[in-house]
């Protein structure tokens, strides 16, 4: 595995699971900063689960997590968020009866006394798509998918994170959707926000990344550039749906 | 004429006390999945808290009031989170609601035992008396109690609603998992409906017991009522309790006065098998959706 200079997250030898099953025996990979890096693997692989590892939502039984050189192991939820990372967790992740304005407040609850812009901040938020101002004042469940997705993402910058953990983020979006958030993610990642991408849809996500991982069975089988991880036949074969032959063409 | 006035009051005065019991039932659930099946026992013991100070402590009635809600705050707010539902939670609903109908024996007993087996006059805060409105007479006590309830209501909604803090509360209900990763301190969230409930329970027993005088076993008729009240109403809806509760203490006065005041405790029930039958969510409950 090739090595990373200042990585903003690493993984040593992480062991963590539920109950008496371990999902992650060892578990070890470090994510390049300012940078998009992809999850795939097949499922069961373990990804979300290290995903609710880094953030303490699971206790890791044993080894390291490291984010901007803070040991920040077994942290919870509440630490991540001041230590810099925020997490947008697979599926709607709203207030269904809360308005889009009070769902968006509620992501600087763990701001620190430091902020002291952060009405400027939620106002900021809803501009920065016109339809969470437009329906600032309606429950967030009248959001579609993918203005529910905005919003968990204008949310989470609301505390300036370093690094962002995203789970699946196009599931159950429309291609144009899937294609919008992508594009917010870029933006985040050309401001210098470093992002840790899960996702189902491989091929289109290593296309928009800098790096990829692939994760099998709680181990990391491979870890490089993005073009270099779509290129590689073994990995068109296994998760991104076409053959040797279609990926060599390519 | 005048009759129905009467018992539409009376029935909001009941309503208002029965909708008090369900909102706290109905808080409780929904940041932590616990049927309090001891909820009317919840309203009766704080009027015998009061008496018993009285009678043993030989206490002024204020400072009894005083004593008897800080013990119940404590003990059936946070020491009932803490000791009773934390630990059986983690077994599942059923045995935690099991759990909390055992309490609800514990407690209807221990009141018998270590307090009277008698009904016992409890002092209004209101005086006795009449108004006369629109030709109908109507009790002072009644209109009292209305009032008191609707207050405390509005404050609660106001709190709910208008406070970040109860937003935060909302938060933890509608998505704990989200509230988590949010930083949201869910924990805290859930003990402060606790502590609301067991405010919602004192004051409401306050406010019953001058009427139906404190007995042991009041808590059977409330709890009942309550239980009803926030399935009427839409068990995942405070302002469903609400509106449940009003249409249970109605239906309870009216059922009374005009059918039959040996089934007056039937009509709610058969209320709540129609509601069951034809609208499973609640009058204003919303379907709840849940991913296995």
């Amino acid at each position: 595995m090739q090595s990373i200079d200042n990585p903003v997250l690493t993984l040593e030898n992480i062991v963590a699971g539920y109950g008496k099953m371990t999902i992650l025996n060892g578990t070890t990979f470090a994510v390049p900063r300012g940078s998009i890096t992809t999850i795939i693997g097949p499922n069961g692989a373990g990804k979300s689960t290290v995903f609710k590892t880094i953030f303490g939502m699971l206790p890791a039984r044993a080894g390291k997590v490291v984010l901007n050189g803070q040991d920040v192991t077994n942290f919870s939820p509440r630490q991540m968020l001041e230590a810099g990372a925020i997490y947008v967790p697979q599926g709607r992740n709203i207030f269904p009866e809360l308005t889009v304005r009070h769902n968006i407040e509620l992501g600087s609850v763990a701001a620190g006394a430091g902020i002291v812009d952060m009405p400027a901040r939620i106002e900021a938020a809803l501009d920065r798509f016109p339809v969470l101002r437009r329906k600032a004042n309606s429950q967030a469940s009248t959001l579609s998918g993918g203005e529910q997705k905005q919003l968990e993402i204008v949310r989470g910058l609301l505390l300036d994170p370093s690094l962002i953990l995203i789970d699946e983020p196009s599931i159950g979006l429309s291609p144009m959707m899937v294609k919008e958030t992508f594009s917010i993610l870029t933006e985040l990642r050309n401001k210098g926000v470093s992002i840790l991408m899960i996702e189902q849809n491989a091929r289109s996500a290593l296309q928009m990344s800098d790096y990829g991982l692939v994760l099998e069975l709680g181990q990391t089988r491979m870890f490089d550039t993005a073009p270099a991880i779509l290129a590689d036949p073994r990995v068109g074969q296994l998760f991104l749906g076409g053959g040797i032959a279609e990926v060599s063409a390519a | 004429m005048d009759q129905f006035i009467q018992l539409i009051l009376a029935g909001l005065a009941t309503g208002a006390i029965y909708a008090l019991a369900a909102i706290g039932f109905t808080l409780v659930w929904q940041t932590s999945q616990t049927i309090n099946f001891a909820q009317g026992e919840f309203v009766m013991l704080p009027a015998i808290l009061v008496l018993m100070a009285v009678k043993f402590l030989n206490a002024p009635l204020p400072v009894a009031v005083l004593l008897a809600t800080g013990m119940f705050l404590l003990i059936f707010g946070l020491g009932f989170k803490t000791y009773l539902v934390d630990p059986m939670a983690k077994h599942g609903v059923l045995p935690l609601a099991i759990a909390t109908m055992a309490l609800s024996i514990l407690m209807k007993e221990g009141a018998k035992d270590g307090f009277s087996a008698e009904a016992q006059q409890f002092p209004s805060l209101v005086p006795e008396g009449v108004v006369r409105l629109f030709g109908a007479t109507l009790s002072l006590r009644d209109i009292a109690i209305f009032l008191v309830a609707v207050v405390a209501i509005l404050a609660l909604q106001f709190f709910v609603t208008r406070t970040r803090t109860g937003r935060m509360m909302q938060a933890t209900a509608q998505n704990p998992t989200v509230a988590k990763i949010l930083g949201i301190p869910t924990e805290r969230m859930i003990l402060l409906t606790f502590a609301i409930n067991a405010g919602l329970a004192v004051l409401a027993s306050f406010l019953i017991s001058p009427v139906y005088l404190a007995k042991f076993s009041n808590g059977e008729v409330i709890g009942t009522a309550a239980f009803i009240a926030a399935i009427v109403g839409g068990f995942n809806q405070v302002r469903g309790a609400l509106v449940g509760g009003f249409i249970v203490g109605l239906v309870d006065n009216l059922a009374a006065a005009y059918v039959s005041s040996a089934y007056r405790a039937a009509v709610p029930l058969a209320l709540l098998v129609l509601v069951i039958l034809f609208k499973p969510e609640g009058l204003l409950g919303s379907k709840e959706e849940r991913t296995v």
